[in-house]
Parts: structure tokens; C-alpha cells; sequence
């Protein structure tokens, strides 16, 4: 048996909102210690791990690992059927091919569920091994997605280089460039709206618009996103969920050499 | 290249700038032609004696059976000479004393090849022969003005030559007038004067035609009026043809006494070399004994370059290693020589001859020289225009080889390669090399296969696939040099190898029975075996109405290219779809074009301009008629028709092949007259064609708009009796309703609920219906199709039936069983679907078995090659205006390795693998030799949304009705997905992959586990399943193993092959892969312990 009661259930809403541009279907992965799904988007040059700890839940309860696959399409439209002060619960049998979702308005007067069948997904369980980064970059989020929204109108792929005065977007294209410089914040007063750059040497990579583009549908989960870089590994866009987990997204670098 | 590619390149530049605004192929060629003869002169003084010397001495130790048989000793004067030509054409040189035509200068002399009943070499020298045209006789222009007139064109002729090499003095030979008609429009069958002008040189019509279209003639009585031409645009070939009756392929008789035999300074190689006067000949018309072929040599080959890796090979990098042969007999089934040629020494090989070269100069020239010994008349192979032919006289040119490049008859004319354009609208643009070997025909199966079939991929495996159900092994030529460089043995297997290469067209040949089906239709069409296959459909009809006008005194204008107006082409009736379980009877018009000309009288020569012409030549309303598309054409009454004459005689010798057939016993003969009646039915087809061709020679649009316009009403006129015959009222059981028609069928449901109920009424309305029409326009009962599929327009789906008793076929019409721009899983669900649906007529049964076929999709277990879509790559990217596909992979394909990626012309075939959210499908397309080797995902959405869902949807909506596509595509079969990661991209050198549990595919820590501790319990049962998994593997692996070894003919040696057209090969690899992967889950077992 499977139970896991979430109070604040405009969460889940948004977890799906921020993961259902880049994936098709997915398996959650479901254990003692929380909720997680790792999955590769379709053209296998991005993935994405979200992780929900147990401990952020009203509720938790799980008797055997298992693992549920959904069709994120079919998933998110139930999910919109939930208010966003709603609480969700979701529920399911160990060997069950059906998961249902309860909705409960706050004053307990409306109750809905919802039954979606499962899929059965064969994949492998695929990880990023754990790298200590050259620098962290934490920027407000609302921020993060402002500059690659306007950027992406300039060329396909932004340029973020890492340095001590700051760190620097660009990108060039037919049109002509656009350079967006943010320097550290000297005082922090509110540290969501802070820029704040942790670094042991310069780092300078190339990415995807396309693909900093959706993970920036994660916005509304946290004031604060954290970019993490190394020479030649992948960029690591993290987005706290509340306080219950925290969204991961990695893009390889773009090679010079590499499709022109 | 060197000096010897020069020469070439100059000549063909040269003879481009001859061109005139208005030159036809004919004068270009010809110019290339006499300069090859000069320059061969003066390098060949000593080469041709010395190539002779050796050749023959040589050979004669050697290998006596490569020879031909010896030839018996005729006697000009006692005995007459008889052959089978195969192959005509003509060259400038001297007149020969007795013969009649121009005595003086060069001229033209016709060559025929062919070979006697004995299997000797013959090349017939024609003399005599003068190129000539017609042009419109001024009104004032009489006898008188004939002496002047040849003057002044003959000396306006000579000023306005650039060169003057064969020394011509009198370039008009002769000017007469003569009375014909023109062929196009009716003239009351009145004849008027033309001038027939008789040149020297063929090339010297298309210059006088153009001097006197433009006014260049100046008379003094005349003036300078504009002369339009007639049948000036013909092939030289062709006129002599047509004026001496001969047809391609026919037998030649030369009587006693009128001709002579040479015995030195023989131009060619052939056994026997004969003059003959061009009016002293016998022509036998290919009827009865006459049809008989005689024994022709076909030689097939097949070369092996060593190239470089990564790259094609090129002519002077990459040396050619191994050339197979094999040589057959016309009507023998089994070739009576093989030999291969290698480089370096090769081991034996049982049945064939090994001949092995250390040099490769030397082994080419061996090899050339062994072409002439063999003297075949017709050359066979895959590709050879296009690669085995340039390639070797590019390779022997870069070597210096100065014995090689002579493959032709003439002793004298050295191959070279020359490009040329086909433009036709039946296969559109085709660029090809073409390389002259005189005397020899050839005939590169590819270009017939290309030609007269249409398949899904044109390498020579996947053609031996489909027509002979033969896989062969395909050596990638990355491999080539490997085996070259190893040892005898392994030379010997690329030998194999190549020898398999060589004697696949013969037997394609033979299968397809290309050459017997060829030679009829050259026959039939009166065109050379040769121009069947380097020239477009036109040059047949106009050869077959040439004769029919010589007959009757009419001359062909040369039309100018003019636009392009559409006009209404064939009707369809609007289709009541659905799915019929009631015998649906078909009425077909048998040969409906033709019959409408033929019924209608529908031709050039009867054609009116309006009803003001008809008054003006004085006929009455019933002496002609008005179309239903508005022309006039007079009846036959007035005159008969040219067209239709041509078609009731093709249709009367079709009629009698067949019955012909009928009697005959002997299988080749059978073959023959088989090939006979396909022939002339495709004959009496293009005729109609051939005047709707706008950029054509003699297009006529107001007859094939007048075809099609009366198609029309026939269709209609057909269902308007059927429905009003056939009622309730009538007395009829059921009333009859026309559901559907296309051009020349109309599909009738009697609502009769048997068969042969259906045959009956189907049988009694064509007959009932013929009668309304005029002769011999004839609606033919022909099948029934019960039950009955009707998708759409043109798209449809039945049994067939002729008997009452039994089916003979499932039939389908536009369903993507045949199409070949979708991946063969399409084509192999929905047939599979159809013949549940027909056959077995269990619908249900069907549906279970598409769910499960998309359930296979989505689980990844579909094999690869089901899923390759192949596109013919027609242009370079630049020419494409939108992206596609096939283009896009090309150019990655290319940068990956230049090598191996497709090339202009070839077929590209891709797989879809997945991308990301909105990536346009073009970009998805990729090879699927790479998306195997690297695991790439595939878009499996792609294929079900885009490929698989419409046409399933179409057949199964009569069905199932709107509840199809949730059943189909959306039920609980495509919940379960098998999600593969790719090894290569971005991101796939990050990863790591994370054990998890066999049994539940839960996460756990440790690799070296198995199992989660919640499967441990049942570790026993889990280990057993998949150690059976293992063994189904292993069990399939050595079965595909076993059957490559078998294909490639070795079961002691590594499989090479890495054909792309073989399912074998892509399930082979999946489950190398898949092997290896079941091997490692095993291994996290741990060692068994007893």
C-alpha cells in the first residue's frame, strides 16, 4: 500500500507544469525515504530528477518500493482539476495498474478522486554522479527566466560565463547580440532577491536555449534558482520544492565543434 | 587524368558549339562520333596490329572454348546469307565501287551487327543509303526551278559549314518533287507537292533545314519564301529502318549473288563482315519461323575496387581488383563460362576459371582482351553505365593503358564515356554515363529494373530479394581492401563474392525475362534493341507511325515545344465507401483508349479545325462528328484514320500471339510471344500517350482531350444503363447501384448475395451495355470482388474473383500495401489486416492483431527493419525547396563518413528516432545502422501518429465506425513501453546508469546485487526466466548466425555482410546487442554456486 498526503497541493501542480514540457510519460519512483523520478527528456540531451522527501508530507506511507509509470499528459489533466488550495493525496495497491488521486478542499467540504491507469514503463534507473562545481550561481528565478526568455531571441544557444566581477548571459544570432551582465549583491537584505556567486575558478559554457527555456517553467516553485557550472560537465538548474524536495535539471554543455 | 581524357573533354565542347538554335541530338552526336574516328587514326596505327597479333595467337593456346564457333565457308555468289541483326547504326567512310549512291567523298554507310544460326559474328556493311528530308513546295515552284534550287542550297550549304573534313562537294545529292500530304488536319485527301531533298551527311539535314526556315535560299523566279520542314527531325537509324522495313531484332536475308564478302582489312572483330546494297536486302518479318532468336552471347560482370576507408572509390586512387564473368548462351539456362580476373593469387573455385594477375595493367588488358575473344553481343550487369564501365576505362586511362579501352566491334574506335541526359516523363530527369562499345548492345539492369518496375530499394540484394526471394551476401566496400590484402583464401571469398555480383542479372535476366520482352518490343516498335533503354517512350510510337504514313504518302511536321495546357483527364465516380459483404461485379472497357480512337476515328489526319472547315471542304453533318470535349474529327467513311489503323493492327497482332500462345508447346517460344503480346499491348497504350506529350514530337492535344472526353462519358453513359436496366421494376430481384467508377471500371453491386449470381447479371449488363456503344468499344465483364474494401478514390480492397467456386487473389488498389514511401511495418500490418478482414473475414481478429502489433511497437520489440522508410535522394539539397528528410540525414550521414553516405540517385533509408518536444520530423531521420550500433530511441509516436494510424483508421472505420481510433490507438495495449537510453549524445557520457531490482525494477544500491529484498523471495523463479530469456537469445542469435553463413556460402568463416536491405542483418545485430546485455543481468546473479 501506498498513501502520501500533501497539504500544500498547488506543489504537485506545479512539479507537473515544470516537468510536462519535457517528458511524455515518466516512472515515480516510490521507497521509504520519499517520491523520485529521473528521467531523460525525449531527445535524451536533458534530464530531469525530482525529489520529494518523505518527511514534506502530511502523510507517508510506503510498504514496498514500487514504481508507478503515468502519462504525464494524462496526469496533468487531473491535476488541474484540483484547486490550488486543494489537498492532494495520492493512493495506490502494491501490485495495482491504477493510481488515484484525492482532492480535498480545505474546509473538507468537497472530496474528489480521481482513478488513472498506469503504465508499464521498462527503463533504466539513471543517475548523475555527485561532482563538487566550480560555481554556484544563485539568482532570483523570476530573474533566470527573464534573461533566457530574451535572450533565446537572439541565437540558439546563451553563453554564461562565471567570473569574480559576476556572471555574464550572451548570445549572438542574425539579428545581432545581447550581453546580460549581473553583478554580485553587495548587501543582502532578502536572499531570494540576491545574486550571490560562489566560485573557485571562471568558468564559460554554452547551452541550449530551447532547453533553459523549459526548465524555466519551474519558476513559480522557488524565489530562487541556483545554477551550478564545471568545465565540460553538465550545468545543474535546481529549484527548491517548498520545503519538501528540490527539482534538478542537467544540460550538457554545447561543443564548439559539435552540430553548427 | 592525362592526356587521354583531353581529347574527349575538347570533342564534347566542340560539339556543343555546332549546335544550332534548332540541332537535334542526332548532329551532335554525330560530330562527337567523326572526330573519335580521326583521333583513334592516328594513334592506333600500330596499337590495332599489334593488339590483333597477340590477341589471337595467344587465345588460340589458351582457352579454345572462349571463342566463338568456327564458321563455315559461304560463296557470295551460290549461297544467301542469313542473320539476325541486333544492333544498327552508321559511319561516315567510303563509297565501295558497285553500290549504289554517291560515288565520290564520304559517305554514309549503314552497320548492322547480329549473329547467324550458327552462332557466327556478323557485321553487315549497307551501302547506298542517303539521309533526306521533305519541305513545303512553294506555289510558283516547278519542275524547272529544281536544278536551281539544288544549286543554291548546295552552295548556301557548304558556305555555312565550319568545317569541311570529309572534303564534300555536292552536300545535296538530289532535289525532287513529290506529291504527299501532310499528316496533321484533314485535306480532303488531297496530295500536294513537296520537295524531297537528299543530303550527303545525316548531320547536314538539321543545317538545311534551318537555312531554308530562315529565308537563307534566295531564287530568282522564287524569292526567298520560308520553307517549313518535314520529318527532318528523324534519326538517321530510324529513317533507314522505316524505308527498308526493318524492325529491331528481325532477321536479314541476303540473297546470292548481291553481296560480298570481305577478307582483309576488316573494320570489325566479327567472324563474318558482308556488303550489301541498301535496296538488295530481304527483311523477314518476325512472324512464325522468323521469330525464333538466334543464339546470342550475353556477358555479365561485376568489378571489385579496393577502396580506401571512408571513402568511394575513385578511378585513380583506388586500384581495380577482381572482375567476374560469366558468359551465357541465349535459351540455355546455366552460363557455359565463368572466369574471374584477379590481382594477386587466389585460390580455386570449383566450376569457374581463375585467372590471377600480379600487375593490374596487365590483368585489365587480360581481361579486355578476353571481352573480345568472348565477342558478346549483348553486355549485362548492375550498373555497369554508371559504374563498372567508367570506372575501368578511367582506372586502364590512368594505368596508360593503351590495349584496354577497344570493348566495341570496330576495331578502329576506342570506348570513351560520354554523359547523357534522359529526360522523360515517365522517370523524369536521369543524368547517366554512356560509353560506346559498337556492335555490342548494352544492357544494364538497373536501368531496365529502374524502368519497368518500382521497388522499395534498387540494390542488387534487394531486387535478387524480391523477384528471385535470394538474399546475397553484401560485402561493405570498406571491407573489400581487408580480404584483398589477406590471403588467397581470402581473395577467393571476395572472388565468390563477385562471381555471385556477375551472375545475379543473368538470372534476373532470365527471371524477368528483360531481354526476350525487349526484343519483342523492339520488333513490335521497329526501333533498335539499344533505344529501348537509352530513349523515352516517344521515339516507339513515332517509328510505328512513320511506317504507316511512308504507306500512305504522309509526311510528318516538326513540331516546336510549346507550352503546356492541361487539359480534363479520366473521370472517377464519386465512391460510396464502406465495406461491402455482398459481391460487387466490375465491368471493365478493355483497352479503352485505344477502342475510343479506333471507334471514333480519332487521329491526326481527320482532324478538323471547326465546323467552318467541315463546310468548307464540302461535308455533310453525318461525314463527321463533334467530341465531347468540342473537336471535329471526320469519319471514316471520308478517311480512315492513321492512329487507328496502327492500333486495329496492333490489337489484330495481339490477338493473334496470344491465340498463338495458346497452341504453342516450346517454353522459349512461349516466352517469345508472351513478351509479343505485353509488347504490343504497351504499344497500342502509348499511342495515346504520345499525343498528349506537349514537349513530345507530334503532340495533338485536341485528340487526347477528345480520348479522355469521351472516357468520361462512357463512364457516366455505363452507370446511367446499369442503374435504369437493373430496377425493382424491371423484374429484377434487387436494384443495382454503380458504387463506384474509375477510368475505364465501373464497380456494380446487383445485391445479389452469391458469386456467381453476381458473375451472371455482371456478364448479361457488359453485354447489354456494348451494345449501346460503337465498335469495337467493349465493356468486358472481368471479376468480382466479394467482400468488397472501398476506402476512397482509388484506394480500395477485395477478393477476386473469376470463378464462382474459389478466389484467385486478394487485390488492393492505393492501400499502402503498395506504396513505397512508408516503412514496410505499415504495409505488413495492414496486409496482414486485410487478408484477416477478407479472407478469413474476421474483422475482430484483425483488430487484435493491429493492438498487438503497436503493443510490439511500443515495447521495442519490432524489428529495425520494419521501421526504415527509404526516399530516393532525386536532387542535390539546394534544389529541394523544404527540408526532407532523407536530405538531411545524407548531409549527416556525409560528414560522418563520405564514404559510405548516399549519394544523387540513390535511396536513402532512415529510421525516426525521438527528439525533443516539437522537433520537426526532418530532424529526427537517422541512419539505421547507427541508431542500432548506438541504441538510439525510436520515435515510436512518430510511428504510430504518422505512419500507422490513418491508413489503419481507413480501413477500419467501414469497420468499426468512430469507435476505431480510441480502440485502435488508445486502448490498454499502449500502456505498457519499453524506454531505451542512447549511448551516444550530449548527455549520455554523464550518466550513470543505477542498478535496479530484475524482479521489480526497484532501485537498489548495490550493482552487484540482483534483486530488491522484497524479490529475493523469489530470487529462484526470477533467475530461471531470465536464464530462459538467455537461452531464447542465444537460440535466435545462432540461427541468424547460421543463416548469413549459409547465404554467404561458408560456415567456417566470419560473417562480413552488412546489407541494409536484409531484415536478417538488422535482427542479427539487435540481438548481438541484446545478448550481450541479458549476458550482464546474468552475471549480477553471481556464479551458480551447486
Amino acid at each position: 500500500m501506498f498513501e502520501a498526503r500533501l497539504v500544500q497541493g498547488s506543489l504537485l501542480k506545479k512539479v507537473l507544469d515544470a516537468i510536462k514540457e519535457l517528458l511524455n510519460e515518466a516512472s515515480w519512483d516510490c521507497a521509504d525515504s520519499g517520491i523520485q523520478l529521473q528521467a531523460m527528456d525525449n531527445s535524451h540531451v536533458s534530464l530531469v530528477s525530482v525529489n520529494l522527501r518523505a518527511e514534506g508530507f502530511d502523510k507517508y506511507r510506503c510498504d514496498r518500493n514500487l514504481i508507478m509509470g503515468m502519462d504525464l499528459t494524462s496526469m496533468s489533466k487531473i491535476l488541474k482539476c484540483a484547486a490550488n488550495d486543494d489537498i492532494i493525496t495520492m493512493k495506490a495497491q502494491d501490485n495495482a495498474d491504477t493510481v488515484t488521486f484525492i482532492f480535498e478542499s480545505p474546509s473538507q467540504e468537497k472530496v474528489s478522486d480521481y482513478e488513472m491507469k498506469l503504465m508499464n514503463l521498462d527503463q533504466d534507473h539513471l543517475g548523475i554522479p555527485e561532482t563538487d562545481y566550480a560555481c554556484v550561481i544563485k539568482l532570483p528565478s523570476g530573474e533566470f527566466a527573464r534573461i533566457c526568455r530574451d535572450l533565446s531571441n537572439f541565437g540558439e544557444s546563451i553563453v554564461i560565463a562565471c567570473s569574480k566581477e559576476g556572471v555574464k548571459f550572451s548570445a549572438a544570432g542574425d539579428i545581432g547580440t545581447g550581453n546580460i551582465k549581473l553583478a554580485q549583491t553587495s548587501s543582502v537584505d532578502k536572499e531570494e532577491e540576491a545574486v550571490i556567486i560562489e566560485m573557485q575558478e571562471p568558468v564559460t559554457l554554452t547551452f541550449a536555449c530551447r532547453y533553459l527555456n523549459m526548465f524555466t517553467k519551474a519558476t513559480p516553485l522557488s524565489p530562487q534558482v541556483s545554477l551550478s557550472m564545471s568545465p565540460d560537465v553538465p550545468l545543474v538548474v535546481e529549484y527548491s520544492i517548498g520545503d519538501i524536495g528540490q527539482i534538478q535539471y542537467f544540460l550538457a554543455p554545447k561543443i564548439d565543434d559539435q552540430d553548427t | 587524368m592525362d592526356k587521354r581524357a583531353a581529347p574527349t573533354n575538347a570533342q564534347n565542347s566542340g560539339a556543343k558549339k555546332h549546335r544550332g538554335d534548332d540541332d537535334d541530338d542526332e548532329m551532335d552526336f554525330e560530330d562527337g562520333f567523326l572526330d573519335d574516328v580521326d583521333f583513334e587514326e592516328e594513334v592506333n596505327g600500330q596499337d590495332s596490329e599489334d593488339i590483333q597479333g597477340v590477341d589471337f595467337v595467344d587465345d588460340s593456346k589458351t582457352d579454345q572454348c572462349w571463342a566463338r564457333p568456327a564458321c563455315v565457308q559461304l560463296n557470295p555468289q551460290e549461297d544467301s546469307f542469313v542473320f539476325q541483326q541486333i544492333e544498327i547504326d552508321h559511319y561516315i567512310g567510303n563509297p565501295i565501287e558497285g553500290m549504289p549512291g554517291q560515288q565520290a567523298g564520304k559517305v554514309p554507310v549503314m552497320r548492322m551487327f547480329g549473329i547467324n544460326d550458327a552462332g557466327n559474328s556478323v557485321c553487315c556493311h549497307v551501302h547506298g543509303f542517303s539521309p533526306y528530308f521533305y519541305v513545303t513546295c512553294p506555289p510558283t515552284f516547278n519542275e524547272s526551278h529544281l536544278g536551281e534550287f539544288k544549286t543554291t542550297l548546295n552552295r548556301v550549304l557548304l558556305d555555312d559549314m565550319r568545317s569541311n573534313k570529309e572534303n564534300i562537294t555536292d552536300a545535296v545529292l538530289s532535289v525532287d518533287l513529290t506529291k504527299k500530304e501532310s499528316i496533321l488536319g484533314y485535306h480532303a485527301n488531297r496530295k500536294v507537292s513537296f520537295l524531297k531533298i537528299t543530303v550527303a551527311l545525316p548531320r547536314l539535314i538539321a543545317a538545311a533545314k534551318r537555312l531554308l526556315g530562315e529565308g537563307k535560299v534566295y531564287m530568282t523566279d522564287i524569292g526567298t519564301p520560308i520553307y517549313e520542314a518535314f520529318e527532318s527531325n528523324i534519326d538517321f537509324e530510324i529513317r533507314f529502318m522505316v524505308d527498308t522495313h526493318l524492325v529491331g531484332c528481325c532477321w536479314v536475308e541476303l540473297p546470292a549473288k548481291t553481296w560480298s564478302i570481305r577478307k582483309e582489312k576488316l573494320d570489325t572483330r566479327c567472324q563474318f563482315e558482308v556488303d550489301v546494297a541498301w535496296n538488295k536486302f530481304v527483311v523477314h518479318e518476325p512472324e512464325g519461323d522468323w521469330a525464333r532468336l538466334a543464339p546470342f552471347r550475353i556477358f555479365s560482370f561485376d568489378i571489385e575496387c579496393a577502396g580506401r576507408k571512408g571513402v568511394f572509390p575513385e578511378p585513380d586512387k583506388d586500384p581495380v581488383i577482381q572482375i567476374g564473368n560469366m558468359v551465357i548462351c541465349q535459351g540455355e539456362t546455366e552460363p557455359f563460362l565463368r572466369t574471374i580476373f584477379t590481382l594477386k593469387q587466389c585460390a580455386p573455385i570449383i566450376g569457374a576459371k581463375v585467372n590471377s594477375y600480379n600487375n593490374e595493367k596487365d590483368m585489365l588488358e587480360a581481361w579486355a582482351k578476353f571481352l573480345r575473344e568472348v565477342d558478346p553481343d549483348i553486355i549485362t550487369g548492375y550498373n555497369i553505365n554508371n559504374f563498372d564501365f567508367p570506372y575501368l576505362l578511367n582506372r586502364a586511362n590512368h594505368l596508360k593503358s593503351q590495349q584496354f579501352p577497344f570493348l566495341g566491334r570496330c576495331k578502329s574506335i576506342r570506348s570513351v564515356i560520354k554523359d547523357s541526359v534522359l529526360q522523360s516523363r515517365q522517370m523524369g530527369r536521369r543524368e547517366n554515363k554512356s560509353i560506346n562499345t559498337e556492335g555490342r548492345c548494352q544492357f544494364d539492369l538497373l536501368m531496365v529494373l529502374v524502368r519497368d518496375y518500382k521497388l522499395r530499394s534498387y540494390t542488387l540484394n534487394a531486387v535478387s530479394y524480391h523477384f528471385l526471394q535470394e538474399q546475397k551476401e553484401d560485402v561493405h566496400h570498406s571491407i573489400i581492401s581487408d580480404l584483398q590484402n589477406g590471403n588467397p583464401q581470402s581473395r577467393r571469398r571476395l572472388a565468390v563474392y563477385c562471381l555471385k555480383d556477375a551472375l545475379l542479372p543473368l538470372r534476373l535476366l532470365d527471371k524477368l525475362m528483360c531481354i526476350i520482352n525487349y526484343i519483342e518490343m523492339a520488333r513490335v516498335t521497329g526501333v533498335p534493341l539499344s533505344y529501348l533503354l537509352t530513349r523515352g517512350q516517344q521515339i516507339k510510337v513515332m517509328s510505328q507511325l512513320l511506317r504507316k504514313a511512308v504507306e500512305q504518302d504522309l509526311v510528318l511536321p516538326v513540331h516546336r515545344g510549346s507550352g503546356s495546357d492541361e487539359f480534363e483527364g479520366a473521370t472517377v465516380i464519386e465512391p460510396r465507401k464502406g465495406y461491402y459483404n455482398v459481391p460487387i461485379a466490375t465491368l471493365d472497357f478493355s483497352s479503352l483508349y485505344p477502342s475510343i480512337m479506333m471507334a471514333h476515328n480519332l487521329c491526326y489526319t481527320t482532324l478538323l479545325t471547326g465546323p467552318q472547315m467541315a463546310q468548307d471542304y464540302g461535308l455533310s453533318a453525318d461525314e463527321y462528328i463533334k467530341t465531347p470535349s468540342g473537336n471535329y474529327f471526320v469519319k471514316a467513311s471520308k478517311r480512315k484514320g492513321l492512329l487507328p489503323e496502327i492500333l486495329e493492327s496492333l490489337l489484330a497482332a495481339r490477338k493473334k500471339a496470344k491465340n498463338d500462345l495458346k497452341k504453342e508447346t516450346d517454353p522459349l517460344r512461349m516466352k517469345v510471344l508472351d513478351g509479343r503480346q505485353l509488347a504490343l499491348k504497351i504499344s497500342a497504350n502509348s499511342v495515346y500517350g504520345f499525343t498528349g506529350a506537349q514537349a513530345g514530337k507530334l503532340p495533338c492535344l485536341d485528340i487526347s482531350q477528345s480520348v479522355t472526353a469521351f472516357g468520361r462519358t462512357m463512364i457516366a453513359f455505363t452507370k446511367e444503363q446499369v442503374e435504369e436496366r437493373y430496377t425493382l421494376e424491371n423484374g429484377y430481384k434487387h436494384k443495382a447501384e454503380v458504387i463506384y467508377g474509375d477510368t475505364d471500371s465501373v464497380m456494380v453491386k446487383f445485391g445479389v448475395t452469391t458469386v456467381a449470381e453476381a458473375m451472371e447479371l455482371g456478364k448479361e449488363a457488359a453485354i447489354y451495355v456494348t451494345e449501346k456503344f460503337v465498335k469495337p468499344i467493349k465493356l468486358e465483364f472481368e471479376k468480382v470482388y466479394f467482400p468488397y474494401l472501398l476506402i476512397n478514390k482509388k484506394r480500395y480492397a477485395g477478393l477476386y474473383f473469376t470463378r464462382a467456386d474459389k478466389h484467385d487473389k486478394m487485390d488492393c488498389k492505393g492501400i499502402e500495401t503498395v506504396r513505397r514511401d512508408n516503412s514496410p511495418i505499415v504495409a505488413n500490418l495492414i496486409n496482414t489486416c486485410l487478408q484477416k478482414i477478407l479472407i478469413e473475414r474476421n474483422p475482430l481478429g484483425a483488430v487484435d492483431y493491429a493492438k498487438q502489433t503497436i503493443s510490439d511497437l511500443l515495447c521495442n520489440r519490432v524489428d529495425i527493419s520494419q521501421l526504415v522508410i527509404t526516399k530516393e535522394l532525386t536532387r542535390a539539397e539546394k534544389e529541394y525547396t523544404a527540408k526532407q528528410a532523407h536530405v538531411e540525414l545524407a548531409n549527416k550521414m556525409k560528414k560522418r563518413d563520405p564514404g559510405t553516405a548516399p549519394k544523387l540517385g540513390d535511396r536513402v533509408p532512415y529510421v525516426i528516432i525521438a527528439g525533443a518536444k516539437g522537433t520537426p520530423a526532418y530532424e529526427k531521420a537517422e541512419d539505421p545502422i547507427y541508431v542500432l550500433e548506438n541504441s538510439l530511441p525510436i520515435d515510436y509516436e512518430y510511428y504510430l501518429t504518422n505512419q500507422l494510424s490513418k491508413p489503419l483508421l481507413r480501413i477500419f472505420e467501414p469497420i468499426l465506425g468512430d469507435k476505431a481510433e480510441s480502440q485502435l490507438l488508445k486502448g490498454d495495449h499502449t500502456r505498457s513501453r519499453i524506454i531505451t537510453h542512447s549511448k551516444v549524445g550530449a548527455m549520455a557520457k554523464f550518466i550513470t546508469k543505477k542498478a535496479s531490482c530484475v524482479g521489480c525494477k526497484v532501485p537498489i544500491d548495490s550493482a552487484s546485487e540482483a534483486l530488491c529484498k522484497h524479490c529475493k523471495l523469489r530470487e529462484s523463479d526470477i533467475y530461471m526466466h531470465q536464464m530462459t530469456a538467455l537461452g531464447a537469445l542465444e537460440e535466435k542469435f545462432s540461427r541468424l548466425w547460421t543463416q548469413c553463413q549459409r547465404c554467404q556460402g561458408s560456415i567456417h568463416e566470419e560473417v562480413i555482410c552488412t546489407s541494409r536491405d536484409c531484415p536478417i542483418f538488422y535482427m542479427r545485430k539487435k540481438v548481438q546487442i541484446e545478448l550481450v546485455d541479458q549476458d550482464k543481468i546474468l552475471e549480477r546473479f553471481g556464479a551458480p554456486a551447486w
